[in-house]
Parts: C-alpha cells; structure tokens; sequence
C-alpha cells in the first residue's frame, strides 16, 4: 500500500491510458467529490473507450456527461441513474453503450470475472495507517460501504480516497487494506448536505396512510408476521408507514423480527434500539441516525452487495427474506415492473436492488397509488422490465389488491379476507375509467442498452427516445 | 346512519377524485368554508361534473352547500339537485333556514348547529321532517359564544349533550364536530369517546387519516358485541318475556339494545 | 381574459381570451400520453356551449376529464355564454 497525496501522483505511478476499466460506488450519493475529480483526469488525459462501473450515478455526477460528450464513453455498467446522465443516454445515447445491472448482480459480475474492473476509486470516509477502511466515521461519513467490497477484493488496482487518514484501528472493517493499493488524500472527498437524504419521513398523504395499512391488513391476514420474521422495505414513505403499522402489530402480538435488510434508515435503527428486530443488514445507510448506529449498534451489521444480494453467494442474506416491500413506476397485467423509465421512455432510475429481493422474498409486494397525476400504474405492458412479472406475488393500491394468480397459496390463503381482493385486470379497468388509456409514447429503434438481471439473464432492451 | 363522516374540499381534484378511498360511511363535500369566495362558482361545476361521471353508492354522499345568506345559496341547489345525492349539508342552519331549504328540495338535511341561537332552538330544527341529522359546528359556536375551544373539549360538553338529546328525542342522527389537530392520535380517541359518551354515535372528520379510528370506536365494542349475541342467543332459547344473565335482569327494552347493536355490527362488517 | 382553475397536481388552469377564431393551446405534463383526449374534451365542450370564436388556453397538471370539463364550463359561464 502506497501513501499519495493527489491524483497527479497518482498517475504518475499508473498509466491511465492502460487502466480504462474503473469503478466508483454511489454511497455518496449527491454529495460525492470523487468521481468528477477522477473524471476530470481521464477527461484532461484525453482517454478513450473508457469502461465505466459506477454502481449507481447520480445527477452531481456531472462529469460523466462531459465525458459522453466527447465521446470517450465506450461502455457504462451500472444499476441505476438518474439526472443528467440519464437524459443524455436516453435523448442521445450511442447504441449498447449500457448495462443496467441490479446491485447483486453487479457484485456477481465482479467477483466471477464477467465484469474486469482495472482501477476501482473507492472514496472512503475514514482509512486508517494500514490502508483499513470505514464509511461510518469521518467528515464524509455515509455508513454502510457495501457496495465497493467487491470491487475491493478484485480489481486489478485497488485506489482509496480519502479526506480522514487516521491513526487507530477500526472496529469492523469494512475494506481491508491488504487488498488496497493506493490511498490517495484529498482535501475533501464529500458534501455532507448531499450524502444523506435530509430525514426520512413516515407518509401522511391519506393516499400512502390508506396503501400502507392495507399493506400490513394483508401481510397479516396471510399469516407472514409472525416471531423471527424477515423484512425490507425501502426509504419511501409509504414502505416506511407500513412498517411503522407493522410495529403497532407486533407490539400488540408481542412479535420479533429476526431481520431487517437493505437501506436502512432511522427508523429501522429505532425498531433495533426498542427490541423489535434482532438485526438490521445494512448495504446502505439514508440518513445520519443510521450512518452514526453503525459505531454503537452491534447488531447493526454493515453487509457487502455481494452478502446482501449476489445469488451465487452462499450467504446471501435476503435469501432468507420473508416479505419485502418495493414501489414502482409501472406494472403490467402479467406483473412485470418497470422502476428504470419514467411514462416518456426516459431513464430515471434503475433496479437498485428491486430485482434482487422480489427474486428471494418469499413475498414481494407493490406499493403504489393506482394512478399518479393522470397516470395509470397498471399498463398492458410496461415500457421497461426492470423486474420480472414471475418474481412479483402482490400489487397493493388505495383502491385493491391484487394478487399474482401464480400465487395460488395466497389467493387461498385471502379467500376469508375483508381486505379487497381483485385481479389485476379489475384494477386496471378501474384505474383506466378513471384516467382514460394513454397513448403508447414514441421511442426511436435506436437501442441504447440492455437490462441486464441477476441471472445475468437479458430480460428487456432500453432504446433511445 | 353513518359512524363517519368525511369533509371533501370540492375545488381541489385530487381529494374529491378518491372521495371514495378512506373508507368512511359517508361523505360530505364541501363548497363552503374550503372554497374562496372567487371559486365558489368553478367549485360547484367542478362537484357536479365529479358526480355526474363517478357517482359511487356504495357510500352516502352529500354536499355542504352555502347558506342562503349567501349569494351562492340558490345557484348551488339549482345545479345540484338533480345528483342522485343522498342529502345536503346546511351550515349556520335555523329553524328558518332550514324550512327554506326544505321547500327547495326533496332532499334530507343535515343542519350544522354553530351558533348559540340554534342551540337554544335547537327542537325546533330537530322536529323538521326533511331533518336527518344534526351536526355540532364547534369552531364556529365557541367563536359566537367567544369562548376558548380546548383539546379537552369540557365547553362542548352541555352543546354536545344537548344535540344528542334532541336527536334522539326525534330520532335524527347526532353528528359530532370534527377533531382538528391532524396527527394527535391519541387526542382523536379520547374526543371520539367523549362523544360518543354523551350519546353521539357518529363524527364528522377532516382529515382522512382520522377515519379508521372514528369508524372503530364509533362501532360498537367487542365486549358489547359479545353481550349482544348471549342476550339473544338465551332468548331464542326461551318462550319468557324476561330473563336473567350474568346474574341481571333482562327484559324487552335490553333485548331491543342488544339487538340493534347486532343490526349495527352487520351494517358495518 | 377569464381564468378558471389551478396549477396545483390534478386539476388544470383555463384562459379565455377575445379573438376572431376559435383557437385552441394546450400544455400538459402527459401531453404526450393524453394531449388528443384533452383536445376532445375541450373542443366538446365549446360545441356544446356553441363557441366558435375564443381563444383558450388549458396548462394541465394532469387533470382528469371530469376536472378539465368543468373547468373550461365554469370559464365559459363566468365568460357570459349559456349552456345549449
């Protein structure tokens, strides 16, 4: 392990005309000062055919632009974008120039050698003497480093960066400094007002309130919460208020929980500090009450994207997931769920994990408003498969619920139920009486990329407006 | 017979578009208070296409129109009056007011009681046929009565009691005021069972969050249900007019209750 | 210029203006997906209060068909013109 003291070093040590294959993670999020940092050196060195690995961009990461711009862009692999990047690919993308991946799938690639990363840059908020790293103490702090592990373990050059190179050992490290090669310190490797979301808040938009309580009525009715159960719900506030009744529940029938996973907030932290779950596997913190857990609570466990959600790993954790939550932009009659372009055909997100859970959980459930604005939820096909239709049990709207009818076991399992139980098609007739059938947007036949699942099967193709 | 009733602001599209979602008995939709002067009139076109293309009668729907001291009065039964509604809501009503309406229409009335006036005439209004319920306006009757309207809700006790009285004297519903504070839950139960106390058995609501709660507490409770059911399970078991439970005696009037709180239960399931 | 309306999520805002002809423009956030429903609807709407010549403006929020009608209805009335 080599100590630096700036990029320019840095390159004097490795030709970057020879390490185009990088990597970057996205626990930054909107306050990363990395990647445009580096960027901006391959930009200035002129280097072409760059292969890009962000495991997600987003819209500060401006310097990704410039360099699709001027075309030094051959490949970007990656799990979700949304922002500039996202606009350019979509209105001016060259062909198969993306890979949308999920974050298990992207550690998957990695670790089996499908996707060979040259340099993985990784900003981390605290490196100690020995090259060790953490992402929940320091100036820059943002929890979790879940998903740089596998880039850690099997790039060809390792590079840290950092704003907090200290003199102590850590307590659970998270990115070991035998794997890392350089550290490079920075000035400031992080803006704290973009890491962290603001606080995430629990949903009183009657809409979400009446969603959310339905969610916990079913999840109850078909018999899934109960002691040592497993659950994810995402940071949005309708899956936050679900689990907020779920709590009531499992107070009122004296549950425990034996995990929560994925991106934890601090709510999730409040249900571990009160007792009501045992772990939180965390690949991902949202805000600073879960960032600053991480020192405290011992079970609050930081997980690699590779334990949270690679399906070769023998201890992936959501395999043991019972129920989880997840939103959506789009979903069609035979289920399939688009969260990667908005109504236009315009990338705007990505899987993130949503594949990934709806995968292992043995039921996965759809929180969404029947229709957004004037926008029905349900369409005859989404306009992209970000996860699919086989992998999702139940959609959950203001207005219904309906069931996945290769769910057998839950169709039968709700037939006493109050709550109520429609098809699909039912809801989706209901949703179109109210909002009329929008007309299919125009698309070119320009395909820009592919979405690519944790199979590493090609389950849909994205093209340019 | 509604245990609630939720307040729908008729100018803004998006909550009179799920007036039917929050699973309360009944609506009301509003063209008083939440519309600006200057939008009573789009207000109105706005309510009366909404229920012209989605009118939903697995619930009671009415509309809180102007009073007539206001010029929007005649207009708003002019073009409402021909929706298949189940009733108006008529605010600062009086005996006057509401025989006023009543000629209008053939619709029921609920008559809103916010002054200290209707309180005083409050038989009045009540023995009014086209009258099917009453609805305590707290904030506007403690503004008249310029009197502190408190969480506690002890000013309201005497009104509150007085509406259920005279409601049940002439069998018309008694309706209690909305609770304001949005997310105080547990402020929201203890007014939903001081209502309910004094003997009004359903509320009118703001908030749509409050509705689960209202329609739970305002149904009857489960010991009562469970009361109810062993009341009338020993008199089918016997040919007496009166017999003993639990130690007490019970006879017609008892085994009357116990059979509407059935009735209710099986409205409600 | 009469408006009706708002710009708030759901509902649409209405201008009608003077003019010579009948002119119609329409901004929408789904225009894409519902812009010719939203044209019919305001064009059925005008004939059915028989207006040939206005110039009307409708900036949509994603209102539902019941909400445009009644906005661009209220206008019209406010405007002076009578229904049939």
């Amino acid at each position: 392990m080599k100590l630096l003291n700036s990029l320019d070093e840095l390159f004097k040590e490795i030709d970057i005309h020879q390490n185009k294959a990088i990597s970057f993670h996205h626990h930054l999020r909107n306050g990363d000062l990395v990647i445009n940092q580096v960027l901006e050196k391959y930009h200035s060195h002129h280097v072409q055919e760059i292969a890009l690995f962000p495991s997600a961009i987003f819209p500060s990461y401006q310097m990704i632009k410039r360099l699709l711009e001027q075309d030094q862009i051959a490949h970007i692999t990656t799990n979700y974008i949304s922002g500039g990047v996202a606009d350019y690919l979509s209105n001016q993308g060259k062909e198969n120039i993306l890979t949308m991946q999920t974050h298990g799938g992207r550690a998957r690639a990695i670790i089996e050698g499908k996707s060979k990363i040259d340099i993985a840059f990784i900003a981390a908020p605290s490196v100690n003497y020995k090259g060790d790293a953490i992402g929940y103490k320091g100036p820059s702090k943002c929890g979790s480093l879940g998903y740089a592990i596998a880039d850690s373990e099997y790039a060809k050059i390792v590079v840290l960066l950092t704003d907090h190179l200290v003199d102590e050992e850590f307590d659970r490290v998270e990115i070991h400094g035998s794997n890392v090669d350089y550290v490079v310190s920075l000035d400031k490797i992080g803006d704290p007002s973009g890491i962290v979301s603001g606080t995430t808040n629990i949903t009183t938009n009657p809409i979400g309130v009446k969603i959310a309580k339905q969610t916990a009525r079913f999840l109850e009715d078909i018999d899934v919460i109960k002691d040592g159960f497993s659950f994810q719900s995402g940071a949005g506030g309708i899956s936050l208020k679900v689990t907020a009744e779920l709590e009531n529940y499992m107070k009122i029938k004296q549950i425990t929980a034996s995990f929560f996973s994925g991106g934890i907030t601090g709510y999730h932290v409040g249900l571990l500090e009160r007792g009501l779950v045992d772990k939180l596997y965390d690949v991902q913190c949202f805000d600073l009450t879960a960032i600053d857990s991480l020192s405290r609570n011992k079970n609050h466990i930081p997980i690699s994207a590779s334990k949270y959600a690679n399906p070769a790993d023998i201890d992936q954790v959501i395999k043991d997931l019972d129920v989880v939550i997840l939103g959506a932009t789009e979903i069609d009659l035979d289920f399939n769920v688009n969260v990667t372009t908005d109504s236009h055909g315009i990338i705007m997100g990505g899987s993130g994990g949503h594949s990934d859970t709806a995968s292992e959980a043995k039921v996965s459930v759809i929180v969404s408003p029947l229709f957004k604005g004037r926008l029905p939820i349900i369409k005859k096909h989404v306009t992209t498969i970000t996860t699919l239709g086989k992998h999702i049990d139940v959609l959950v709207t203001e207005r219904g619920i309906a069931i996945n009818p290769l769910r057998k076991d839950l169709l039968e399992k709700c037939k006493q139920s109050l709550l109520k139980i429609k098809t699909i098609e039912e809801l989706y007739q209901e949703a179109i009486n109210y909002t009329g059938i929008p007309k299919d947007v125009t698309r070119s036949d320009v395909q820009i990329g592919v979405i690519e699942d944790r199979t590493y099967d090609k389950i849909d193709r994205l093209y340019r407006k | 017979m509604a245990r609630s009733y939720l307040f729908i602001p008729g100018n803004t599209p998006s909550m009179l578009q799920h007036a039917n979602v929050f699973d309360s008995d009944a609506v009301i939709i509003d063209l008083e208070d939440s519309v600006s002067l200057q939008k009573k009139h789009e207000a109105r076109r706005l309510v009366f296409e909404y229920l012209t293309k989605y009118y939903d009668s697995s619930i009671e729907i009415y509309i809180r129109i102007n009073d007539p001291s206001t010029p929007f009065f005649e207009a708003d039964v002019a073009l409402l009056d021909g929706l298949p509604i189940n009733g108006y809501v008529l605010p600062k009503a009086t005996k006057d007011t509401v025989l006023l309406l009543s000629r209008m229409t053939k619709k029921p009335l609920i008559a809103i009681i916010e002054s200290a006036y209707s309180v005083v005439t409050l038989e009045d209004i009540a023995k009014i046929e086209s009258i099917k319920g009453l609805l305590l306006g707290a904030e506007d009757y403690t503004t008249d009565m310029n009197i502190e309207r408190t969480i506690d809700g002890e000013e309201l006790i005497y009104v509150r009691s007085r509406l259920a009285i005279y409601a049940k004297a002439y069998n018309k519903e008694a309706i209690d005021t909305p609770f304001t504070m949005k997310d105080d839950e547990e402020g929201l139960k203890k007014d939903i069972l001081r209502a309910k106390a004094l003997g009004l058995h359903s509320k009118s609501v703001i908030h749509p969050n409050h509705v689960t709660l209202v329609n739970q507490l305002m149904s009857p409770s489960e010991s009562l249900v469970l009361w109810a059911t062993r009341v009338l399970k020993k008199k089918a078991m016997t040919s007496k007019g009166a017999f003993s439970l639990d130690g007490k005696m019970v006879d017609e009037p008892i085994i009357k209750k116990a059979q509407k709180i059935i009735d209710e239960v099986k409205k409600y399931s | 210029m009469i408006k009706t309306g708002t710009l708030e999520s759901s509902d649409c805002m209405i201008e009608l203006r003077e003019s010579n002809e009948r002119k119609i423009e329409i901004e929408s956030i789904v225009f894409e997906q519902f812009g010719d429903q939203i044209y019919d609807v305001l064009k059925t709407t005008l004939d059915e209060y028989h207006v040939k010549a206005v110039f009307l403006r409708c900036i949509d929020k994603g209102a539902l068909d019941y909400t445009i009608k009644a906005r661009l209805k209220a206008a019209l009335e406010l405007w002076g013109v009578d229904h049939g």
